[in-house]
């Protein structure tokens, strides 16, 4: 960049730049505009989802932290029951002789809370333990029929104390009692990050391949062209499974394996666009006074190739969030506890005969929302870009 | 070679050091699927220090592939295949690459036909400048380049603060003007301009043909000026080439030239010109269209168009050869 200048007798002022362009030139209305915003909107959403997760989601989300198939939006709640009257809430559990049934939302609780207690492994065991007075209160399921039957085959009176208190899932829990909600916010991160890492790391090897290939032609063109054709020519996702398997589970691999399958993308587009901005005349016009052919590459051709960059890592991004899914969902993305959307889909489809819809429905419509977000921004950008429209 | 060169070196009228480029037997072929095209064919011409030079040629004739020749900037799939280049006694076509684009834009220099796209769009007409200063001028601050850049600009009769501009905000002329600075600021010897005026409209070409003229003198340049516009020609060179089909058919200066073409083609090229002064003449047409450059017809190029061609025209190649002083002709009426 020049530095502007200021002499005593005259002053150069810059006047206009590519930021003032874009404000001055680009279409700020119609439909693309909207499409633009709208995805930007729901991007800026997602993006700030990731960055304050931990605040964000309420649960641990690899913890199993309710009742399995919890359905969205209920209540969880447990209450303490007991026959002494020794007990009268939750604040004199401490110390105290507790006990749960097994599998009941009580132990998770009283976890939460740090307090001891003991398990029983039916309703029947633990009624008769609180009426023997081996446990001094039964922290139970506030909903749990078998518990009041129990009680009353048993002729005892129980005695509920102190509110009710639990936790609320608000998009249900899965199968093995995680937060499908925390899940999903926590899963975010993952396919943001690789998505957008595999996108980058195509492009950056994509880029500069393509600008070489186009720029000086012969053997290199013809080799790398040929490489990049036959890696184009695979099915996406087969050869995203190849690579997966062939490197491993792991966070950079899934990356490294995505972003190979769109590196000929980056290339294709890159090389086309050289082919062509290198016979526009200023290039040859840089050439006829000397530049050198670096120089021509650098700052008159890969400068002219950008805006369609831009334009195509953007759709590149939304492709590789489904790749990414598709990998995950195959079982060859993240390692299992890791939350991540495209696994949880996979996991929970077993569920949905039964009924337990949830498992499935909120992963799989996050996907689907990352990638139009994507989809919309570039396609937007696209038009708002493209520099016949904006002339006109 | 050598007997060749001092040969042809006793047949030139004016004295070796006046001889800024010199063409011998230059070849420039292209290869397409349909065969060999061959867009200058072994052409000889001679460009004499500080004079203008017009090059003129319907289209396709190769006077756009000879001017890029000289800076060896034919494109693809065209190629130099045969001839040499003398420019200031050193053999253009024995240099490197590297060598060659030292040479281009400070030595020898290139003036487009379209103004329009002949600059980068994305970058300032400074940083045109600068980037064409730096390359040659080592040591050269960006400071400096700007205000030789500046210095050239008001030459050009543009505000300097213009340099500040993206191409898209100049005008057709003004960029012109640009890209002819961009050609002048190293003080090049050699200017090739391909058409200079071709796009723009009148009013503007005549005020392009006026600075041109102007910075002729002031910089003392040598002038190749390639152009289908006889007008043009006439009024800027001292000196014209005719062009056909990828040969010189003639070279003459300016006024002789004009005043008694000798080639046929030449003839029939100036007849074609209206005459504002004679009421109600009827244009001469030159029949026939260009040959086929992959098969051109045997013997003189011209042959099958000519209106004074002999039985022998169709056979023989005719020799490119000194008429009277300084007139030059491919042409077997002139034996």
């Amino acid at each position: 960049m020049a530095e502007t200048t200021v002499t005593s007798n005259n002053i150069v002022q810059r006047r206009g730049g590519p930021v003032r362009w874009f404000l001055t030139n680009a279409k700020w209305h119609g439909a693309e505009w909207w499409i633009m915003l709208l995805g930007g909107a729901l991007l800026v959403a997602i993006i700030l989802m990731t960055l304050f997760a931990n605040q964000i989601a309420p649960y641990d989300p690899i913890k199993f932290v309710g009742a399995p198939f919890t359905r969205p939006g209920a209540e969880q709640s447990v209450i303490v029951l007991e026959v002494t009257s020794s007990v009268q809430g939750l604040s004199d559990l401490a110390g105290r002789a507790v006990g749960v049934i097994t599998g009941s939302q009580g132990a998770r609780e009283l976890d939460a809370r740090g307090l001891s207690y003991e398990r029983y492994s039916s309703p029947r065991r633990a009624v008769e333990a609180l009426y023997k007075g081996e446990i001094a209160a039964l922290v139970a399921d506030a909903d749990d029929p078998k518990l009041k039957q129990q009680a009353r085959q048993q002729g005892v009176e129980v005695k509920t104390v102190g509110e009710p208190f639990g936790a609320t899932f608000r998009l249900g829990t899965d199968n093995y009692g995680r937060d499908v909600f925390s899940r999903i916010v926590h899963g975010a991160r993952i396919v943001l990050g690789i998505a957008i890492l595999a996108a980058l790391l195509s492009a950056a090897v994509g880029v500069p391949l393509g600008l070489l290939s186009g720029f000086f032609g012969g053997f290199l063109d013809k080799a790398l062209s040929l490489v990049m054709d036959s890696l184009y020519s695979f099915p996406g996702l087969i050869l995203a499974i190849a690579m997966a398997a062939l490197l491993g589970p792991g966070m950079l691999n899934v990356t490294v394996a995505i972003a190979v399958i769109y590196i000929p993308v980056y290339f294709r587009l890159v090389r086309s666009k050289v082919l062509s901005v290198k016979e526009e005349l200023y290039v040859e016009a840089a050439r006829s006074l000397g530049a050198k052919a670096f120089t021509t590459l650098w700052l008159y051709v890969f400068p002219n190739v950008i805006p369609s960059i831009v334009v195509i890592f953007s759709v590149n991004v939304a492709d590789s969030i489904l790749t990414e899914a598709g990998l995950s969902f195959l079982g060859l993305g993240m390692p299992p506890p890791t939350p991540d959307w495209g696994f949880d889909l996979s996991a929970g489809k077993r569920f949905v005969p039964s009924g337990y819809w949830w498992l499935i429905t909120y992963p799989g419509a996050m996907i689907a929302l990352l990638t139009l977000g994507f989809s919309m921004l570039g396609e937007g950008l696209n038009e708002i870009l493209n520099p016949r429209l904006t002339e006109g | 070679m050598d007997g060749m060169m001092a040969q042809e070196t006793q047949r030139q009228e004016p004295q070796e050091q006046d001889v800024l480029l010199r063409i011998r037997d230059l070849q420039v072929q292209y290869q397409v699927r349909a065969g060999t095209t061959r867009g200058v064919d072994h052409v000889d011409l001679d460009v004499y220090k500080g004079e203008t030079l017009g090059l003129v040629g319907e289209s396709a004739c190769g006077k756009s592939t000879m001017g890029r020749a000289i800076l060896r900037l034919v494109s693809e799939p065209g190629k130099i295949v045969g001839g040499q280049m003398w420019f200031n006694g050193v053999d253009l076509l024995a240099k490197s690459d590297v060598e060659m684009a030292r040479i281009r834009g400070k030595e020898i220099s290139m003036i487009f036909q379209d103004p329009m796209t002949s600059l980068n769009p994305l970058q300032r007409i400074d940083q045109h400048y600068i980037e064409t200063l730096l390359t040659h001028e080592r040591g050269l601050s960006k400071a400096q380049a700007l205000r030789l850049a500046k210095g050239m600009f008001d030459n050009l009769g543009i505000q300097p603060e213009r340099l500040s501009d993206y191409p898209h905000q100049l005008s057709g002329g003004m960029r012109q003007r640009v890209m002819i600075g961009l050609a002048l600021v190293l003080n090049s010897q050699l200017v090739i301009a391909d058409e200079p005026t071709t796009s723009l409209d009148v009013i503007v070409e005549a005020q392009i043909l006026d600075l041109l003229k102007e910075l002729k003198q002031q910089y003392g340049m040598t002038m190749v000026l390639i152009s289908h516009n006889l007008g043009i020609v006439a009024e800027l060179a001292d000196r014209v080439a005719v062009m056909y089909a990828g040969k010189l058919v003639e070279v003459a200066p300016s006024l002789a030239l004009f005043d008694q073409p000798l080639h046929p083609y030449t003839q029939g090229l100036l007849a074609s010109l209206p005459n504002i002064r004679v009421e109600d003449e009827e244009l001469h047409v030159m029949f026939g269209a260009p040959p086929d450059l992959i098969h051109p017809p045997t013997g003189c190029r011209f042959h099958p168009r000519c209106p004074r061609a002999l039985p022998r025209c169709a056979q023989e190649e005719p020799p490119y050869r000194q008429v009277e002083g300084g007139r030059w002709t491919a042409c077997w009426l002139y034996p």
